[in-house]
């Protein structure tokens, strides 16, 4: 089976490691990319051969904030088709239906405990690995 | 000549004398009473004559001193009188000046003058024109016009008159308010905004540092003796007191939001049962509901905050065996008053006013950040309500409040 | 009763029958104004009577016949001192069926006292007119001399009957018809 790919765009190294750690416990084969910000992950996607599966963002972010990156993502022919999900520490309702306007395929929010975040990122990455892709 | 004949002449001569004087007599007397009717309608002309212009006095000094420019026009646009007011505003001395209407109307507003126009021929008035014009002396300038046509006495029209407001000074403060009241509210918004940017700055450490407290837990549980492991789990306590801290900071300050308040009928008996299903409620404790609850327009959202914030108070205080919280209202014509009353371990009267000020906590309960209850308070104020309480130290607290229909 | 239809009686007697007349009548009448007219004033209708009654008696001619000529004469009386009042009126029948409402309306305004007739129109055309004369005075001649003379005014001339309806002539109907 071929390895379910991610590109974690997030500024916050702990937030980084976080996620690494859950998908290191898990039986499922991965990759993770990491970028700091949208400009990073344009870039990262401009040049890259292998197209992410997944790409997993924080809204508040240095530069070019989460939803900017998206509006581009969204408007571009062929990155359009990755599906992107939201992980925020941000509930608000302004945002949220923002994103889901824009084309968002889940919204996170990140929870206080680390045992809860574990359990959350499991569960999608678990729900993402069965799911089938598309590469344009 | 005989002496009959002359006889007869000295009487008829006699009577014409007795005559004559009687004629003179009568006609003196005539001439009495000719010159005192004379003198009666003198007197009655010259009471007239003062009564007369005592009115005209009366209506042209009410006319100049009306504070509002009057100005009275024939069909065709040409001014015929203009009051002391009206000169003033206008600068023109009708009748010394020619002045048509038409030549006071600002070049912009000149077909919504016209379309006015017509409503008064066709209807007999119009009210609240609002429009510009050119004056003499003063520039352009905003008035306000209520119009009526003036109809001679077989109802033919012949004229119109108006009341003419300046309004320029008014506009001025009106549009400066105007302007206020966006900025204050764009900045409220920003407010809001910028809550939730910096409640997400300041929440993300804490997710690391509870993801690093919970590494060195997992990664280091072989040597970390007791009261390590207790220092971590205060640790995790603290952290989320300050989440907590954060999301009630939050909250207060996206209730002023009035742009995203919805006005919709909500039931508050259903509130109560969602309240019920979010918060948890121990078993010891019981909520009643008096009476059947009223249906209340507002947000729903802001509402069930509000009952919520009450309720999970008197939850958080209730140190009785078995807890009661009890919810009734009444029916107070333009107001509906709500009282929620528990039987919690209440208030000392000279915190009455402080609990209702953000970041007065007044126990040391977990769940309580001091935040939640001028949540309610801002609520309240927005649907104008008050809100106010009577309690019993140890016995309970009754909370009451009131929300507009 | 107005001085008028005194000065201009006792004038048409001294004109028809002389001064000495004049004398004979005022003085066999024994009246308490002494016969000493004067056209603005008011004496009693009974010296009037006592006049007509003495000048019958001294020309043996009828009173009604008198009154029938003295009527004629005020007719110019009138016609001179109030020529407007008959200038108003195109036809004779117009001026006769206006007296009630329109001339002796205008004689009251300048002798509110004045004590006159009433004529009751009972039917009015063109050319003809029946009106009831009510006066106590009973001097129908009178008005029958008048209205000759006013008819005579337009040129025109009437028959005119008259019918007693009252035995003593204070009700009378007069019945006009202009030739």
């Amino acid at each position: 089976m071929k390895p379910i790919s991610f590109l974690l765009i997030e500024d916050d190294l702990i937030e980084t490691l976080k996620f690494n750690r859950v998908l290191d416990t898990l039986k499922i084969k991965h990759s993770v990319n990491r970028v700091e910000n949208g400009e990073e992950a344009l870039e990262f996607l401009k040049n890259t051969d292998e197209v992410p599966d997944v790409i997993l963002l924080d809204l508040n972010m240095p530069k070019m904030n989460g939803i900017e990156f998206l509006k581009i993502l969204k408007d571009d022919r062929v990155l359009k088709y990755i599906p992107a999900i939201i992980l925020s520490t941000s509930n608000n309702q302004k945002d949220i239906l923002e994103c889901y306007k824009i084309g968002i395929a889940g919204y996170l929010l990140k929870p206080l405990k680390y045992e809860d975040y574990s359990l959350k990122i499991k569960n999608l990455v678990v729900y993402w690995s069965c799911n089938e892709f598309i590469k344009v | 000549m005989s002496t009959t004949d002359l006889e007869i002449l000295q009487r008829a001569l006699l009577r014409e004398r007795k005559a004559r004087k009687a004629a003179e007599n009568i006609l003196e007397e005539k001439s009495r009473e000719l010159y005192s009717i004379t003198q009666q309608l003198k007197e009655a002309n010259e009471k007239l004559q003062s009564g007369l212009t005592e009115k005209t006095t009366e209506l042209q000094g009410v006319f100049d001193n009306l504070v509002d420019a009057y100005v009275l026009m024939d069909l065709g646009g040409n001014i015929i009188k203009l009051n002391e007011a009206a000169k003033e505003l206008f600068g023109y001395d009708v009748p010394k000046e020619a002045v048509n209407v038409v030549r006071l109307i600002y070049k912009e507003d000149f077909n919504y003058a016209m379309l006015s126009f017509n409503l008064l021929i066709e209807t007999g008035s119009f009210s609240d024109y609002i429009a510009r014009v050119y004056t003499k002396n003063k520039g352009v300038r905003w008035v306000h016009i209520n119009a009526s046509i003036i109809k001679n006495s077989k109802n033919k029209p012949i004229g119109a008159q108006g009341i003419v407001k300046d309004i320029t000074d008014q506009r001025a403060i009106e549009q400066q308010n105007n302007k206020l009241v966006q900025d204050l509210e764009k900045s409220n918004e920003e407010l809001a905004e910028y809550a939730h940017i910096v409640s997400h700055d300041l929440k993300s450490p804490l997710r690391s540092i509870n993801a690093l407290v919970n590494w060195l837990r997992e990664d280091y549980k072989s040597i970390l003796d007791d009261a390590g492991l207790e220092n971590m789990r205060l640790i995790e306590q603290t952290l989320e007191k300050m989440e907590h801290l954060i999301n009630g900071i939050l909250n207060y300050s996206s209730v002023n939001n009035i742009a995203v308040l919805k006005h919709e009928a909500v039931d508050i008996n259903s509130i109560i049962k969602e309240i019920e299903n979010t918060i948890f409620i121990p078993k010891h404790i019981k909520i009643i509901k008096k009476q059947n609850l009223p249906v209340i327009n507002g947000d729903k959202t802001r509402l069930q905050q509000l009952f919520q914030n009450i309720i999970s108070n008197a939850v958080n205080y209730i140190d009785k065996e078995i807890g009661i919280i009890q919810i009734s209202f009444e029916d107070k014509k333009t107001h509906y008053l709500f009282e929620i009353k528990d039987n919690g371990i209440g208030i000392e009267k000279e915190y009455f006013d402080k609990i209702f000020k953000i970041f007065q906590s007044l126990g040391n309960n977990k769940n309580s950040t001091g935040i939640g209850l001028s949540i309610v308070k801002k609520i309240i104020e927005i649907y104008d309500g008050e809100i106010w309480l009577e309690s019993v130290p140890k016995v309970g607290t009754s909370f009451f409040f009131t929300l507009k229909k | 009763m107005k001085g008028i239809v005194f000065t201009e009686f006792l004038e048409l007697v001294e004109e028809k029958f002389g001064l000495a007349m004049v004398d004979k009548i005022i003085t066999d009448s024994n009246l308490p104004s002494g016969g000493a007219y004067t056209a603005i004033g008011t004496y009693d209708f009974a010296e009037m009577l006592s006049l007509l009654t003495h000048l019958s008696e001294q020309t043996s001619i009828a009173i009604d016949d008198l009154l029938l000529v003295y009527g004629e004469h005020f007719f110019s009386v009138l016609a001179r001192s109030y020529p407007q009042l008959i200038e108003k009126y195109k036809e004779p029948i117009e001026l006769l069926s206006s007296i009630e409402n329109h001339i002796h309306v205008e004689v009251r305004k300048i002798y509110p006292d004045a004590e006159l007739p009433t004529f009751e129109i009972v039917e009015k055309t063109e050319q003809a007119l029946i009106m009831i004369y009510k006066s106590s005075r009973a001097m129908s001649k009178f008005g029958l001399g008048l209205m000759y003379k006013a008819f005579a005014h337009y040129n025109a001339n009437a028959t005119i009957l008259l019918d007693k309806i009252k035995v003593d002539g204070t009700e009378v109907k007069f019945s006009i018809t202009q030739n």
